[in-house]
């Protein structure tokens, strides 16, 4: 096996990925340690800086107490719309693009490959076009300024990286193991229970970490279709920094951003392995 | 004869319901998804045709939005932008996340630690991303202040503030942000390499460097593709991470094409202006995929043919 | 088809507001309810219309004010997208031109007897008050006045400059921002490079050297004024204001300087009577600095007018007309208007509010004084800069012009004058 004791090549990849590290972690550790000082100590001096005493109560305020407008409830309500937004389309995007992502690689039926081809099109469609085509369509069935409407939307626009995902995955799986099974009788849905799914779940798990990711981080659809109390967390992380009537409040608004993202964060943190196995196994075609 | 031909007809109609739920399941989903798709740009295209200005309506003035947008010093520079910040923020994402891939691909102790560290920033929304860096990369507040703090007074880092430099901080950003999927992408191209050939490479002499640039690099290239076609989507969409990092200042340096089609259409008021610099943004998108989807055509007629 | 729905709207529009009838039957038997748009969510600006809120459910109304967080852009978004799904609030904020432009895609409310009822017309501004009746019937209301050229002159820096005069032309001006160069301070002016404060540099100086110029130019748009001495002359001034303000601000709005100006390192500013409100805000004192009518070439004080307002939507519902009709009186009623002016330092819209008493500052004081003058001398002209004067889109496309023109000093004056006048033309 490779030698693994302290040759100079070692060295040399153990310093270049600690720098590396320290690199992508200096924008982590500024924030923590801003959500740490008060908005005066950040004011008096830098934006990059040791706190002086733990400022806890920017967490505190952060979490419960800043206000929007008359709401001072700080973020905890938001979490929660987030939360009711981001679960259910997360879940229903993948298992919808674990099935079609089934039947296009493996099942196949006519013109599959155009309707795949469409769909992952999507992709590249920039947000900003679709507003205003969501909103006439929201408006014609009724669920403008609901939930509902927003689960709707992002359930649809992640169909195309769920399809992707879960196809290039699948593509991997022997296609004798479908016939032999189909040739014994078994139809769609039971070949997807029985031999799809138990096979599927580091690509399930990489399709769930990225669609919760960007439903959670995502800003644009969440405030212009959802109205004051329903807001998601995004929406209120703008509204304590665009606050151009205001005196900057880094420190608060640190706290604020660290709190929204911990979710995001934690499923990276315990996801991350299976991120790259799920990435794996069909290696992207 | 009609008593055959009924007969046939029975079974295809109720096996047809028998698969029903199937049919739907499959179907729904993905015909909503393209039916979406295919309305929503046909309807940005029909309405880059009208004279629309604060809400959509009909009528015809040819070719004047896009003329219009065409020759604005916004457009230009966010397309001289685009074709700048495009290909170096793909390409330096790609270099780092190979790198990175081939560094976590040695076996080194705290893999999984390192890997989170290089993952994460994917979990941070963009909007967060922009501000942080906009911090950081202030030279009042920011590193540069620190740098002078520590003592260095002559050190600058003015980019942001840097009317020909401050394009390159969205690179930074955006880099920072999302190379850890391409690392993602070349470590699972990397894990993947077939064990044997390495072995054989090994035992023809041939040390790690010449076993990496020779042997298994090559097999990247169908990843390498991927990541350059997702980062290339990333790169032109990019809307929330500019706007928070620098609005597209300083003055109107920073234009991107994302930031031009939502300034025209929301703030502007000028709806048809703004979907014509979207239809722009389509053809720009065009451009990138269709000697994409080529390549992977001849690919496959490739391996059929092989 | 979605789109002709909206067609049928746009004409409805302008029919409905000629046909609505006034709302005095709704008020008696229905508690009020208001639903409310805006994109005042934090600092003074939230706190003063959460009280406004308050006042509003004193008087027995039901409020349900939904901010949008981000900038106007986002509230806008929020607007049409309720507009388009034929939902509009009761009543959401607007100003200036996009009131005309507005009220043009969905029907409004016609308010003609509530501000006749009240005797509001004589005591509005003439030209404040054509915004806001942009058919000829007052469709919204005005909510407060600001004026963005007021000069803001730090205490402390004025002594580290050992200067006492306050600078009444461009002349004096550009004398002390000198003065107080030479003493030390390395940037004397404490503006911030965000786009509207660059259109509020350009807006001061043409303002300043010739109101009659910038109403040609920027209001009315004259193609001779546009290509005008005066116009290279404020481009020049612009230049000169932006060498004294510190590069390293960026993009980032005058809030981050404030410290900065009330310790004295930086000596002016130039920016509209909101910052008074974000100072008290931050806790800063009012003796910490002074202010006075920006600076004005022929001695006379010119007042660069902004003002926000609240457009009401028609609804059917009865409460929400019944709140409607609340919310105009509330708007209209001079104790509401100084109570909104105390929280976020404008000055009321009513020319008959006395500000001599508590809770006015001196600032406030002189910029009703220079309002009263300005309008007296036929001074008041309309905020570039604040969207008051042209409707987003020419705006938009004249502060590129002069933000990249402040960012980049390789741009002459001459140049900026060609490439606004090019901007004007294209987005016409």
């Amino acid at each position: 096996m490779r030698e693994r004791g302290f040759t100079p090549s070692r060295i040399l990849i153990y310093l270049v990925v600690s720098l590396f590290a320290a690199a992508y972690l200096a924008p982590l550790v500024v924030v923590v340690l801003n959500s740490l000082r008060t908005n005066e100590e950040i004011a008096q001096g830098s934006m990059i800086g040791w706190p002086q005493h733990l400022a806890w109560s920017n967490y505190a305020k952060a979490w419960s107490g800043f206000c929007v407008a008359e709401t001072c409830a700080g973020i905890r309500p938001y979490m929660l719309n987030s939360a009711l937004i981001t679960i259910p389309a997360t879940v229903i995007s993948t298992l919808l693009g674990a099935v079609a992502g089934y039947a296009v690689s493996l099942w196949r039926f006519r013109g599959d490959n155009w309707i795949y081809g469409i769909v992952t099109l999507g992709l590249f469609l920039p947000q900003q076009m679709r507003l205003l085509p969501w909103t006439i369509v929201l408006r014609d069935i009724g669920l403008i300024n609901t939930l509902t409407g927003l689960v709707l939307i992002h359930t649809i626009q992640g169909l195309s990286f769920t399809v992707l995902f879960c196809r290039n995955y699948y593509v991997a799986i022997p296609h004798e193991l479908i016939r032999a099974a189909r040739i014994d009788g078994a139809g769609f849905f039971r070949i997807f229970w029985c031999i799809i799914l138990p096979l599927s779940a580091p690509i399930l798990i990489v399709t769930v970490i990225w669609q919760f990711t960007h439903i959670w981080n995502e800003f644009l659809y969440g405030v212009t279709f959802t109205t004051g109390q329903q807001q998601p967390v995004t929406a209120a992380l703008i509204a304590l920094s665009a606050a151009i009537a205001d005196i900057p409040q880094h420190g608060v608004q640190s706290a604020a951003v660290i709190i929204a993202a911990l979710p995001t964060l934690l499923i990276y943190l315990f996801g991350g392995r299976y991120f790259v196995r799920g990435l794996t196994a069909g290696a992207v075609k | 004869m009609t008593g055959a031909a009924a007969t046939v007809a029975r079974p295809a109609i109720s096996g047809l319901v028998r698969r029903l739920p199937e049919i739907l399941m499959i179907w729904v989903p993905l015909l909503l998804s393209a039916a979406h798709l295919i309305s929503f740009s046909i309807w940005t295209i029909w309405i880059s045709f009208t004279p629309s200005t604060l809400v959509p309506v009909t009528g015809w003035v040819g070719l004047r939005n896009y003329t219009s947008v065409l020759s604005s010093r916004n457009w230009q520079i966010a397309f001289d932008n685009l074709l700048l910040f495009g290909s170096a923020f793909v390409l330096l994402s790609l270099i780092t996340g190979l790198m990175l891939a081939i560094l976590l691909d040695q076996r080194i102790r705290g893999e999984n630690v390192l890997r989170s560290i290089f993952l994460y920033p994917l979990a941070v929304s963009f909007v967060v991303t922009g501000t942080v860096w906009s911090w950081l990369l202030n030279p009042g507040i920011g590193i540069e202040k620190l740098v002078h703090d520590l003592g260095w007074s002559s050190f600058h880092f003015d980019w942001l503030v840097n009317r020909d430099m401050a394009i390159w901080t969205i690179v930074i950003a955006a880099v920072w942000q999302s190379s850890g999927f391409a690392m993602a992408l070349f470590l699972a191209g990397l894990r993947s390499v077939d064990g044997d050939i390495i072995k054989a490479a090994q035992i023809d002499g041939a040390g790690p460097v010449r076993t990496y640039w020779r042997v298994i690099l090559p097999t990247l290239w169908p990843i390498t593709v991927t990541v350059v076609v997702i980062q290339l989507q990333f790169a032109i969409s990019a809307f929330d991470l500019v706007r928070a990092l620098t609005n597209g200042g300083p003055g109107i340096a920073t234009q991107l094409p994302a930031l031009v089609v939502y300034d025209l259409m929301f703030q502007r008021g000028q709806l048809g202006r703004g979907a014509a610099a979207a239809v722009l943004m389509l053809l720009i998108l065009l451009a990138v995929l269709l000697p994409y989807a080529a390549w992977r055509y001849v690919q496959r007629q490739r391996v059929t043919h092989a | 088809m979605p789109i002709t729905t909206t067609r049928r709207r746009l004409l409805a529009g302008s029919a409905a507001t000629l046909a609505l009838p006034v709302f005095a039957r709704a008020q008696s038997a229905v508690k009020p309810r208001l639903t409310a748009i805006s994109q005042w969510s934090a600092g003074s600006d939230g706190a003063a219309i959460t009280a406004l809120g308050k006042k509003f459910e004193e008087k027995g109304g039901v409020w349900q004010h939904s901010p949008v967080p981000g900038f106007t852009t986002e509230m806008m978004n929020k607007l049409r997208a309720q507009i388009i799904a034929g939902d509009p609030p009761a009543c959401s904020q607007l100003k200036g031109p996009e009131i005309a432009a507005w009220s043009k895609i969905a029907p409004t409310v016609d308010l003609d007897s509530i501000v006749a009822a009240a005797g509001y017309e004589k005591v509005v501004a003439p030209d404040l008050a054509k915004l806001h009746k942009p058919g000829g019937k007052w469709i919204a209301l005005p909510l407060q006045i600001y004026s963005t050229n007021m000069l803001f002159l730090s205490k402390r820096g004025m002594d580290k400059a050992k200067a006492d005069k306050i600078p009444v032309t461009w002349t004096d001006f550009n004398a002390l921002a000198d003065k107080m160069k030479s003493a030390g301070m390395a940037y004397p002016l404490a503006n911030g490079g965000t786009r509207p404060d660059d259109g509020q540099k350009f807006e001061a100086s043409l303002a300043g050297i010739s109101p009659t110029a910038y109403r040609a130019a920027m209001m009315n748009l004259d193609k001779k004024a546009l290509e005008g001495p005066e116009i290279k002359a404020a481009f020049a001034q612009t230049r000169k204001i932006a060498d004294w303000c510190d590069p390293n601000v960026g993009a980032q709005p005058y809030a981050t300087n404030l410290k900065r100006f009330v310790d004295g390192d930086m000596g002016m500013m130039i920016m509209g009577g909101w910052a008074q409100g974000v100072l008290k805000n931050a806790g800063f004192k009012f003796d910490d600095y002074t202010i006075a009518p920006g600076p004005s070439d022929n001695g006379k004080p010119v007042f660069l007018l902004n003002a926000d307002a609240f457009i009401f939507w028609q609804r059917k519902e009865p409460d929400l007309q019944a709140g409607q009709a609340l919310m105009a009186q509330l708007v209209m009623d001079p104790a509401i208007q100084t109570m909104y002016s105390q929280i976020t330092g404008s000055i009321p819209v009513r020319t008959d509010v006395d500000l001599s008493g508590e809770g006015w500052s001196d600032g406030q004081r002189r910029t009703a004084a220079a309002l009263k003058d300005a309008i007296a001398s036929n001074q008041a002209v309309l905020s570039l800069a604040h969207n008051m004067a042209q409707e987003n889109g020419l705006t938009a496309a004249i502060i590129d012009v002069i933000t990249e023109y402040v960012k980049n000093k390789t741009i002459t004056p001459d140049q900026a004058v060609t490439r606004l006048a090019e901007a004007v033309e294209s987005a016409r």
